[in-house]
């Protein structure tokens, strides 16, 4: 059986993911640092080490993402969109709409019925709907960005943000904490900010069930309830939502053969 | 002698201005948490100053952000009409007032004092004072330095980022591979005053041209706007408290009217004392 790996270079985190015949074989992700080409040759290595092979057991190599263009060793490169929507659409078929949240962009990917991009849009001049916010809200309340999720299922009161942007947000939260909000409060506030942001370009792209959620972001569950409520509707969210494009670029790897 | 008080509590600082016939006192102070509901020691402070008690004070307007802070003065009024109403009597000639903020920024068409139309941006850092002092916070410069700083630009070093966090990665990488900070600088001014005068460009732009806010004191983003503009801009000598004075002859206004109709104002019940909060 020929082995394929699809990389995913992100601005955040580098994601790869080894194929064998449609099936996931391995997958590892690590931050993705400042050196691409390095970032793609690492994420790599550490995605072999986790099996028994070996650069020269894969056939075809796909890179995609923000740094995917960097990447020496893949054969060809893909869009991250063109590798999100294939990735989610090989793990959920009846998806129509993915919302993607990543360190720097957040993203609305319109399916057809066949699982084809119809449409999709992007933000990113604004940090206010993407994972950066996550990661202002964990400086100034000194916690890890993957403690979020779970601490925000305390709040009690969501603090209501005036406006969606991040650096606004950031001082008006201080503000609030030491007028005695709890940090489960304020990082509910937050979810809403960014659910309300991202919203909106899911509403510009047309929303059409079912919907899914990856990307860092979708590791957050405050983030995808708020997203759930905002929709008015349940999402789909993979096991591991931040591997899906790396998992897109390996899938069309896999076409090659 | 009749006096009058002008407080505009905007979101980065504190202005105050006692005027008669003159410019009696002005003072500006950071408005800070604390300092929102303190607005009665900027007072205290600019009454010294002018050798006043607060009893001879006759009418107290409040404007700006925090102008419900306020508990002494006698009205609140949004500080958009107290800005057109200070930069009338300070520039005449001036038909649009663009205000440079610490969190917004405004553009302001006015005709004899009073404001026709207006625009603002207190959405989004990008555009705001904000962005210049989170940029100038990275680059390790006092803020009142950087329009100096970028006046030595050899060239723009622009800046393809609109968010302001964005923007603070990106001028950090470029002054890793070494790109001159007054490059940098320059870029940063570049993308305010672009973003500036898209919004004010939304009305319909009139010479003469003035600049106030916090913005106004940086010579960078002064001529970053200019070039964007077209003209020369006017700016006020003290460009923070057109709102603060504005507030103030719209107090004497208020008591003028009053006095024509041989009536006194209603005063508020409150003396100098601090904000209450949740009573």
């Amino acid at each position: 059986m020929a082995f394929v790996l699809g990389i995913d270079v992100g601005s955040g985190f580098s994601k790869a993911v080894v194929l064998e015949g449609g099936v996931i074989r391995s997958f590892a992700l690590m931050p993705s640092g400042g050196d691409y080409r390095e970032a793609g040759r690492m994420i790599s290595q550490e995605t072999l080490r986790k099996t028994d092979l070996t650069m020269d057991d894969i056939v075809y190599t796909v890179a995609t993402g923000y740094g995917g263009n960097m990447v020496d060793l893949a054969d060809q490169t893909a869009t991250d969109i063109s590798c999100n929507a294939m990735g989610v659409n090989h793990l959920f078929p009846s998806v129509r709409t993915v919302i993607d949240v990543g360190a720097q962009y957040s993203r609305a990917i319109r399916l057809d019925d066949a699982g084809r991009i119809a449409n999709f849009i992007m933000n990113e001049k604004c940090a206010g709907g993407s994972g950066k916010f996550l990661q202002v809200a964990a400086r100034i309340l000194h916690i890890n960005v993957s403690d979020i999720g779970e601490l925000s299922q305390n709040a009690l009161k969501p603090v209501e943000f005036t406006t969606g942007c991040a650096v606004f947000a950031e001082s008006e939260a201080v503000s609030r904490i030491s007028e005695g909000a709890s940090p489960a409060d304020i990082l509910a506030g937050i979810h809403n900010a960014m659910a309300s942001k991202i919203v909106t370009l899911v509403t510009r792209v047309g929303l059409a069930p079912d919907c899914a959620v990856t990307g860092g972001g979708a590791k957050d569950m405050g983030l995808v309830r708020a997203i759930e409520t905002e929709l008015g509707k349940k999402v789909f969210v993979p096991d591991e939502p931040q591997i899906t494009a790396a998992l897109g670029a390996a899938l069309i790897a896999s076409q090659q053969l | 002698m009749d006096y009058f008080a002008g407080v505009d509590i905007g979101s980065t600082m504190t202005k105050v201005v006692i005027m008669s016939d003159r410019i009696e006192a002005s003072l500006i102070g950071p408005t800070g948490p604390e300092h929102r509901k303190l607005a009665n020691r900027v007072m205290e402070e600019a009454l010294g100053k002018a050798r006043l008690t607060f009893e001879d004070l006759k009418y107290i307007v409040a404007t700006g952000y925090g102008r419900i802070n306020v508990p002494f003065a006698d009205r609140q009024i949004t500080e958009i009409t107290c800005h057109a109403k200070g930069l009338h009597s300070l520039l005449p000639t001036v038909k649009t007032v663009v205000d440079v903020g610490g969190q917004d920024s405004k553009g302001i068409k006015i005709q004899n004092g009073k404001v026709m139309n207006f625009v603002m941006n207190d959405k989004c850092a990008a555009g705001t004072g904000r962005f210049l002092e989170i940029i100038a916070d990275s680059l390790g410069v006092p803020l009142e330095k950087i329009g100096e700083i970028s006046l030595a630009a050899e060239r723009i070093a622009a800046v393809s980022s609109t968010c302001t966090v964005f923007a603070e990665q990106e001028i950090i990488s470029r002054l890793a591979s070494g790109e001159p900070i007054a490059n940098l600088i320059a870029g940063i001014h570049d993308a305010v005053a672009t973003r500036i005068s898209s919004l004010v460009k939304k009305l319909n732009v009139e010479p003469d041209i003035a600049v106030t806010g916090g913005g106004a004191k940086n010579i960078g983003l002064v001529r970053a706007l200019e070039s964007k503009f077209g003209c020369p801009l006017l700016v006020p000598p003290e460009p923070l408290i057109t709102g603060a004075l504005g507030a103030a002859l719209m107090g004497k206004d208020i008591c003028d009217k009053y006095a024509a109709e041989g009536q006194k104002p209603t005063r508020s019940s409150r003396g100098l004392e601090e904000a209450t909060f949740f009573k």
